[in-house]
């Protein structure tokens, strides 16, 4: 009993916390806004990855610096697909109807060619690194400092976000796309310019997680998968499209997988984290807050 | 007159060509490997131990086949991770491609499903990066393995030296994956048996992120042994948050990882004193062979070699060299030869009985300092057991 009030538990709970809510926002968002299913997403975050430790490792570059060009960098990359292959699924209304079918399949073929074009650059080997892997002492926990940076980085994330979803022009804009397209548009909002905003911000927000994460796991051109099975979950969790669901989902998670665990056996990991996303979806199949509560 | 002397001018040419042609003929070598999919991220190290040696044979003037050196020429396609594509691939290498030579495929799901190929066309292939006991099974006589990590070989290693280091008490953790609970499986009654009671014994999803309630749970038995059967992802996971928590056991095993490039550079000055599955090191100067493999490898991909994949792949390179210096190409003969002779390799003589390696013991490695030393068995030890120095705060 004694564990499940140690500082350790909760340190660990809030930093796999931290990880979906990076991980799961970038889709979520993508999701919301363009209705999009970006099942590239785990690639996007290797890609970030990859930036990171290529940084690192030939120029002697802190992550927490090259992040901001791993950021730069799926952000244009992301510019390039929604100017050259996206726009042209919203440009016919027959294909438009079949936006989500179309983009599960073009995004499929992406994550496919990224993978293998980073195998075939970068070898598919794992590699690593090592960056602030200090462990320091706070409160009765030890912490590693990458994990506490990733920590730090996902809370100041969140709460940026949801001010810039607050008080931003262009954050307001993005919530009133969520909630209605076409009235959206009817209030003089340019779609086009919103949608193209914020793909790049969630190919971005994608490349933001890849690069912390490059501090604590292996990068490998498929390291990725994991993470957009696990973004999926979250976002589905929290309700397709609803921001702050997604953050609250996320956390949850990380609590399922820390202190289920504790409570029950490492071996019911699994069990309890897709058991969870079974009951949510047969019991509020809209998510955990809802489709009322769209965006906060 | 001219004519006749222009056209035997002309055959004495083509004569001479042809002859040039057949004697640099190459040897035409296929195989399989997961480029994409699911392994493709294990199989980088088996990738390059095999370009090296065709490198290296290639530049000694080429194989010898019984006396003749020919160059060896790659003939190898993605089978994307898939056992039943690896099995369309060794055939249509057999069959359509007509290979001279088979190496083998990456991983225990493609050898064990390409061993039915090489049954059915005789077709005889040294196995590399497989461990199972139910390789065992596999009809004798066309596939031979090279590994010495049976588990049912393994296991009882582990135990004995664990027994021979004074461990009174283990924790094991177990990755809910096929060759760890095989392991697994043979460890326990070993453990019973060297009378070294388990004080937890917890399994986990290979997709575990975090260990914190497993390991405090590990913590507060304190064992003098923590044996982690885990994989690359789960491993590294364990070293994280051990190093968290201070698991102070002086004797903690991670199976799978620890002998690949990424551990030490992820992991420092921490990784010292851990212990992992392996046989074979560069450090033992009765395998005279280890050390220019090593550092060949490390001179041409700036990296060292995977302790187990890359020796076990260039294992059955040299086997098969050997092999076809005596037999040449010829099926019948260099089966002959494989299932007879012992070979000299980088880990020592090799030597098969049925499918299996006979020779070489399985083993315990242990990372001091840098170095990968082989600490177990005592025979063949390079250095003896270092329990584990305290986690680097820093």
């Amino acid at each position: 009993m004694q564990i499940l009030l140690s500082g350790q538990l909760l340190f660990a709970a809030l930093v796999t916390g931290a990880v979906y809510v990076l991980v799961a926002f970038g889709l979520n968002l993508v999701y919301g806004t363009l209705r999009l299913l970006n099942v590239a997403h785990g690639e996007i975050v290797m890609v970030g990855a990859y930036t990171s430790f290529w940084l690192f490792t030939l120029a002697h570059i802190s992550p927490l610096i090259s992040l901001f060009a791993a950021i730069a960098l799926a952000a244009a990359l992301g510019a390039a697909i929604y100017l050259g292959l996206v726009r042209r699924l919203f440009a016919s209304p027959r294909l438009l109807q079949r936006l989500e079918a179309n983009s599960l399949l073009l995004f499929f073929a992406f994550s496919i060619v990224l993978q293998n074009v980073a195998a075939l650059l970068f070898q598919p080997t794992p590699r690593a690194y090592q960056y602030l892997d200090r462990v320091i002492q706070l409160g009765n926990a030890s912490v590693t400092e990458n994990r506490l940076v990733i920590l730090i980085v996902a809370v100041v994330l969140c709460i940026a976000i949801i001010l810039f979803l607050r008080l931003h022009i262009y954050g307001l804009a993005i919530k009133a796309l969520i909630q209605h397209r076409e009235a959206a548009s009817v209030v003089g909002i340019d779609v086009e310019k919103v949608q193209l905003l914020s793909f790049c911000l969630g190919f971005g927000l994608a490349a933001l997680a890849g690069s912390l994460l490059s501090m604590t796991e292996q990068i490998s051109p498929f390291m990725g998968f994991p993470y957009t099975i696990a973004a999926f979950v979250v976002v589905i969790l929290g309700g397709l499209g609803n921001l702050v669901g997604g953050m609250v989902a996320s956390l949850l998670l990380g609590v399922i997988e820390t202190y289920g665990v504790a409570f029950t056996s490492s071996s019911l990991r699994s069990v309890l984290i897709y058991g969870i996303f079974i009951l949510v979806l047969m019991i509020r199949p809209q998510g955990l807050l809802g489709s009322r509560m769209i965006v906060r | 007159m001219t004519g006749k002397l222009l056209a035997g001018a002309a055959f004495g040419v083509a004569l001479a060509l042809s002859q040039a042609s057949f004697a640099a003929d190459p040897v035409k070598i296929g195989f399989s490997i997961a480029k994409t999919g699911l392994f493709a991220a294990g199989t980088g190290s088996q990738w390059d131990t095999y370009q090296l040696w065709k490198d290296e044979v290639n530049a000694r003037g080429g194989l010898d086949v019984k006396g003749v050196k020919r160059p060896i020429e790659f003939d190898w396609y993605d089978d994307q991770s898939d056992p039943g594509k690896t099995v369309q691939i060794y055939e249509k290498l057999i069959t359509d491609d007509k290979v001279d030579l088979l190496l083998a495929p990456w991983g225990t799901p493609m050898h064990i499903a390409v061993a039915g190929v090489l049954e059915r066309y005789h077709f005889p292939m040294i196995g590399d990066s497989a461990a199972s006991s139910k390789l065992r099974d596999i009809k004798p006589g066309n596939i031979w393995f090279t590994t010495a990590v049976m588990p049912d070989r393994f296991a009882p290693a582990v135990a004995a030296a664990l027994k021979a280091n004074g461990v009174k008490q283990v924790a094991v953790l177990t990755a809910q994956l096929p060759f760890s609970l095989e392991v697994k499986s043979y460890l326990m009654p070993a453990l019973e048996k060297a009378g070294i009671p388990v004080k937890v014994n917890e399994e986990y999803p290979p997709a575990i992120k975090d260990m914190t309630a497993l390991l405090t749970n590990v913590k507060n038995a304190a064992p003098d042994a923590v044996l982690v059967f885990s994989y690359p992802s789960d491993t590294a996971v364990y070293m994280k948050q051990a190093r968290e928590l201070g698991i102070a056991a002086p004797f903690q095993f991670v199976m799978i990882g620890v002998t690949d490039d990424w551990f030490l550079k992820q992991f420092g000055a921490a990784a010292d004193g851990i212990v992992t599955m392996g046989h074979w090191t560069p450090e033992r100067k009765e395998w005279p062979k280890g050390k220019p493999f090593f550092d060949a490898y490390e001179a041409k991909y700036h990296e060292a070699p995977d302790y187990l994949d890359a020796a076990l792949a260039y294992m059955s390179c040299e086997i098969l060299e050997q092999a076809v210096a005596k037999a040449g190409l010829d099926k019948d003969a260099l089966r002959q030869v494989i299932a007879t002779d012992t070979f000299e390799t980088i880990n020592g003589p090799v030597k098969f009985e049925g499918v299996q390696n006979v020779i070489t013991p399985p083993g315990l490695l242990q990372i001091q300092g840098t170095k990968m030393e082989l600490i177990w068995p005592p025979d063949f030890a390079t250095a003896k057991f270092k329990p584990k120095p305290a986690w680097p705060a820093n």
